[in-house]
């Protein structure tokens, strides 16, 4: 069956080795305040003048990179384990598709009305800095569970 | 919807692996139509019936409740 829109199955695991630290730098730079010396860009730093009462300040803000190459990081990776063909992808792999698709956006999105509705301020920006990945992430741990049910009932019969 | 595939490939003498070889889908396709879990496309259903070599209609019926 032809398969629109997919990569090639090995990119599943290219998908991994990229996801994976891409996670562990992402956590490190939100909650470790951890950057990558040379991910600084200079050519974006701003200078930022404080003046209070008779005292100017002078600052300039480094603008870091590590949350960006992390986010995309997370967001290629597993945008590749999402969307690799399986070994077989035939037409009802591609039916399981779409029904974990469909499932995880009504997951994701039923998830952050319950967000929007119990956390506020602060703690609302980590909730949307998760929501940024849920919906892959969800999908992904769906379409497997889809896949491992269907292969586990074969078993049974 | 019914189907007869079982039947037609034990007549054939077919696996589930071998069939699912020759349409190129993989064996959970075939096991999943087998026992009605999965309805297969009319290209998926075509093919299986030039497989057997029969009309589509001699393998797959329609039921009640379709």
């Amino acid at each position: 069956m032809k398969t629109k829109w997919l990569f090639p199955n090995r990119f599943w695991l290219i998908g991994w080795l990229v996801f994976v630290p891409s996670t562990i730098l992402g956590l490190a730079a939100m909650y470790a305040d951890f950057k990558i010396g040379w991910l600084t860009a200079h050519w974006l730093s701003e200078s930022i003048t404080i003046t209070s009462g008779n005292s100017i300040t002078h600052l300039m803000d480094n603008q870091d990179l590590t949350d960006e190459v992390a986010a995309i990081g997370i967001i290629a990776g597993l945008l590749l384990i999402a969307f690799s063909r399986e070994k077989v992808e035939d037409e009802m792999i591609g039916q399981l598709r779409l029904e974990a698709l469909q499932w995880s956006v009504y997951a994701n999105y039923i998830i952050l009305a319950i967000a929007i509705l119990t956390v506020y301020d602060d703690a609302f920006f980590n909730v949307m800095i998760y929501n940024m990945f849920t919906v892959l992430l969800v999908f992904i741990i769906r379409f497997r569970w889809l896949i491992y049910r269907n292969n586990h009932i074969l078993l049974a019969l | 919807m019914k189907n007869r595939l079982k039947v037609e490939r034990a007549e054939h003498n077919l696996s589930q692996a071998e069939l699912a070889d020759r349409i190129g889908v993989s064996r959970q396709t075939i096991n999943s139509i087998e026992t009605g879990r999965y309805v297969p496309s009319a290209i998926l259903a075509l093919k299986l019936a030039r497989v057997f070599n029969k009309a589509v209609e001699h393998i797959f019926t329609l039921e009640e409740t379709d």
